[in-house]
């Protein structure tokens, strides 16, 4: 090469130094000009990062987390909860009564409108309960429903007259709900998005009643009740809402709007965060949690999570539809260590299905991290050493922190039970999509409580669970599970829950790893918004301080 | 006479006695090639990096041995390079990502360079239409998006290390059959051509004996030149989370990683970066001084 070239080369580098200089100052935005927080708390906009894109906002179709965000501003179920104890609180319902034996419910509702100005009225909310429960709509959360009189019944088609089910108008403003046998915790159930009402004259108007391709659910054709309406949705970017001048309560509602920007990338967000372009950030990436947990940054908040990191695995597969094997697999991962070491954030280890210390229950049972044993069970189903053992792939949706905590269960199988298993990432809604189809060997499934009650989590793997993909299904599981539901003694109710946990760790549908933490950063100026077990934060009570 | 006597002691005179020797094109060329001693270093740090990256199987620790207590730490004597967040030895994770990358590289250039050079030299050597119609084959596959035909490869056939190969090849070798075309429309109407002809030696015979080997130049160059496009597309495809799957790696995946956590754990980031970026750079030099000492027309020197 000549030196001629060599220069040349040389001010190609400086050019690229030079571009690439311009472009980071570009980003972090000329210096002085106003960061989008700022601008945020001027205009009373609180900009938020929410995970990857929603699978949607109809309340019927959906079931993560970042989808339930945006529906909490768009949507008033009967009751709404407080932002600190969770407590039910009223929301579309002003008053209610509740027979002696606790299977009665009468709300009175509100004079409450739609965003379009149509009245909130008993008949909405009867037919949307219709819409949850009609088979041909899918929904993965039909069960949520099911304590209804003859909810399951309508669902299985046993019941074709929808009078029948124990949900009814008695005039414009007075709903009232039976129930098969008294909840002591029903009116923080029916916070959850599945008992939500829809806007049934848009739905109609936009496809089928019970219509799971209906295209209402869309900007310019959603209704909602909510505190915030529909502003913009540009997909994987951001969905924006603006207050709602139709709400009921829309003087308490201190914002003007929230933004959710859909990140799939932790790093881009926290990246984000700290550019000044979001208020809080939807989680934290690994390798920065010991660093914000060690400065005791003042923004990061680290509270108990009421749900269960889980793999949920395919029980009709060969291989996995013997017990032994799900056991060794559940068996031979250290859990601790993979708290300790990779999700660093407090969680603790889960070796069942219900958080310590839910609603005053502690699970009894629990799997054992015995390597021998399980290197044991694997040989005794056939595949001793590992030997001859059929190649399954870990699904996940694309997040680092999944892939990181994958590849370190991976490893785990590999040295302990010899065994490979492969892993895969999809985007969440094709993740989603893959299991709720059941396409699927072992599915990493995040499990977070609706309410605080063991049940959330009990009924979960029951036969008729929407969002039990794993094939399994126990009758003896099952019964149980509707026995402490219909128990009315709080000790006994949870003894009866220990029993059913049993089956579970026993049988090992799915393989527990950690409970969760919730753990992100906040703004300091973002007021109102209070860690608590479900992460659920109502809107109306946020407001950002200048 | 004397003042041949003079000249035959300096190397023109060698020069010369090689050129009545007849010094092929390929002597001809090495000898210019090694003048150069940037491509001829950039050629020797590739050839020690790829025997590294093999050896690497049988020295130090496997690539996906963790450590999940010790975690990321910075590089000491027992990890030359430190170790990432699952405990994992930078070192020898660096060294399988360069066998992967370096093997994608490689492979998807040889499959380009097979495909493109027999389809350029059949569309430029039998001309017409048949050569209008293969070229238009070839704008239609050039316009459509790379990263979109890999992600609907690996929808329809699952992730898969042949498909990466496949796939980059695919799309790689449409340029290779453009050069290879040009060049042999321009070698066609030469007089060595029309010799071959007038003896009547067969089709074939014309294409893989003398047309071939007089194109080859220029595509050899360019084929330097597709190594590192081809492992940087492989780069891509990992970052993107497309490329190979864990816990095996490659360069552009171990980047990946490593500017996830830069901030926290900067060698992560530094050392597959670093070793990208060298080899990126020798193949370049490398493929430079190839053009350089394979053009006839720029052999003055």
């Amino acid at each position: 090469m000549k030196s001629r070239d060599l220069i040349k080369l040389l001010l190609y580098g400086l050019a690229m130094l030079g571009g690439g200089v311009f472009l980071l100052y570009a980003l972090s935005g000329f210096g002085n000009r106003p960061r989008l927080i700022d601008q945020g708390v001027k205009d009373k906009i609180l900009h938020m990062g929410n995970g990857s894109e929603p699978s949607g906002i109809d309340v019927h179709l959906t079931t993560g987390v970042q989808e339930h965000a945006i529906q909490m501003a768009l949507t008033e179920g009967l009751m709404s909860e407080d932002p600190i104890t969770l407590d039910p609180v009223p929301g579309m319902a002003e008053r209610w009564d509740i027979s002696e034996d606790g299977t009665v419910y009468t709300f009175y509702l509100r004079d409450a409108l739609w965003s379009n100005g149509d009245s909130v009225t008993a008949q909405d909310f009867a037919l949307s309960f219709k819409r949850a429960l009609s088979a041909s709509i899918g929904s993965e959360y039909s069960y949520m429903l099911f304590p209804l009189v003859n909810g399951e019944a309508y669902f299985k088609g046993e019941v074709e007259d929808f009078d029948q089910v124990g949900a009814k108008a008695l005039d414009d403003k007075t709903l009232q709900i039976t129930l098969e046998y008294s909840i002591p915790y029903f009116l923080s159930l029916i916070n959850h998005h599945s008992w939500y009402p829809v806007h049934i004259a848009s739905v109609e108007a936009n496809g089928g009643f019970a219509d799971r391709s209906n295209t209402w659910a869309r900007l310019g054709t959603f209704v909602g009740n909510g505190p915030f309406v529909l502003h913009e949705w540009n997909v994987n970017s951001v969905l924006s809402v603006r207050k709602n001048p139709l709400y009921w309560d829309a003087d308490s509602v201190k914002l003007n709007g929230i933004n959710f920007y859909h990140i799939e990338s932790l790093d881009t967000e926290e990246r984000a965060f700290r550019a000044g372009q979001i208020h809080k950030t939807y989680k934290l990436p690994l390798p920065k949690i010991p660093h914000y947990i060690a400065e005791k940054d003042p923004r990061l908040l680290n509270a108990p999570y009421l749900g269960t990191y889980q793999y949920a695995l395919n029980t009709s597969i060969k291989g996995l539809d013997d017990k032994r094997v799900r056991k060794a697999l559940s068996m031979s991962i250290d859990r601790d260590s993979i708290v300790r070491n990779v999700t660093g954030a407090g969680e603790f280890p889960s070796y069942s299905i219900v958080p310590p210390d839910c609603a005053g229950y502690n699970s009894r049972s629990k799997v054992e991290y015995d390597v021998p044993e399980a290197q044991r069970l694997l040989a005794e189903a056939g595949y001793p050493g590992g030997e001859g053992f059929p190649k399954f792939s870990i699904l996940y949706n694309t997040l680092e922190s999944h892939k990181s905590i994958a590849e370190a269960i991976q490893q785990m199988w590999k040295e302990n039970l010899g065994i490979e298993v492969g892993l895969e990432n999809q985007e969440w809604k094709v993740y989603l999509d893959s299991k709720v189809r059941g396409d699927f060997d072992i599915v990493r499934f995040g499990w977070i409580g609706d309410y605080v009650d063991p049940n959330t989590f009990m009924d979960l793997y029951t036969g008729n669970s929407g969002n039990n993909n794993t094939r399994w299904a126990s009758k003896e599981y099952d019964s149980l599970v509707v026995a402490a539901s219909k128990e009315n003694d709080p000790e006994k109710r949870l003894e009866i829950f220990q029993k059913a946990e049993e089956i579970l760790v026993d049988e090992v549908p799915f393989i527990p790893i950690y409970y969760y933490m919730s753990t992100y950063l906040v703004d300091q100026r973002v007021k109102g918004l209070y860690p608590n077990l479900l992460d659920h934060h109502p809107y109306k009570h946020v407001y950002l301080e200048e | 006479m004397s003042d041949i006597a003079d000249i035959s002691n300096s190397q023109e005179a060698i020069d010369l006695a090689q050129a009545e020797k007849g010094a092929s094109l390929w002597q001809d060329s090495w000898r210019r090639l090694r003048k150069n001693h940037l491509a001829v270093s950039g050629g020797a740090i590739l050839l020690v990096t790829g025997f590294i990256c093999l050896l690497g199987i049988w020295v130090g620790q496997p690539h996906d041995a963790q450590n999940l207590d010790l975690g990321a730490t910075a590089p000491s004597a027992e990890h030359w390079l430190g170790t990432d967040m699952l405990g994992r030895d930078l070192l020898s994770r660096v060294l399988f990502g360069g066998r992967i990358s370096l093997m994608v590289g490689l492979a998807a250039t040889f499959v380009s360079l097979v495909i493109g050079v027999i389809y350029g030299t059949l569309s430029g050597y039998i001309g017409g239409k048949v050569d209008a119609v293969m070229m238009r084959i070839v704008d239609i596959l050039y316009t459509i998006p790379f990263i979109i035909f890999v992600i609907l490869l690996m929808v329809f056939f699952g992730r898969n290390l042949f498909l990466i190969f496949a796939a980059i090849g695919a799309v790689e070798w449409l340029t290779m059959a453009r050069i290879v075309r040009g060049q042999v429309l321009s070698v066609k109407n030469e007089e060595f051509i029309e010799a071959a002809r007038a003896l009547g030696l067969s089709q074939a015979r014309i294409i893989f004996r003398h047309m071939i080997p007089n194109v080859i130049g220029p595509v050899i160059v360019y084929a330097t030149l597709t190594v590192p496009a081809v492992m940087l597309l492989e780069a891509v495809l990992s970052f993107l989370g497309l490329g190979v799957q864990a816990p095996a790696t490659s360069w552009g995946a171990l980047i990946k990683e490593g500017a996830d956590a830069m901030e926290e754990y900067p060698w992560m980031l530094l050392f597959p970066g670093g070793t990208l970026a060298i080899s990126l750079f020798c193949l370049n030099f490398l493929g430079d001084g190839l053009r350089d000492a394979l053009d006839v027309r720029r052999s003055k020197d």
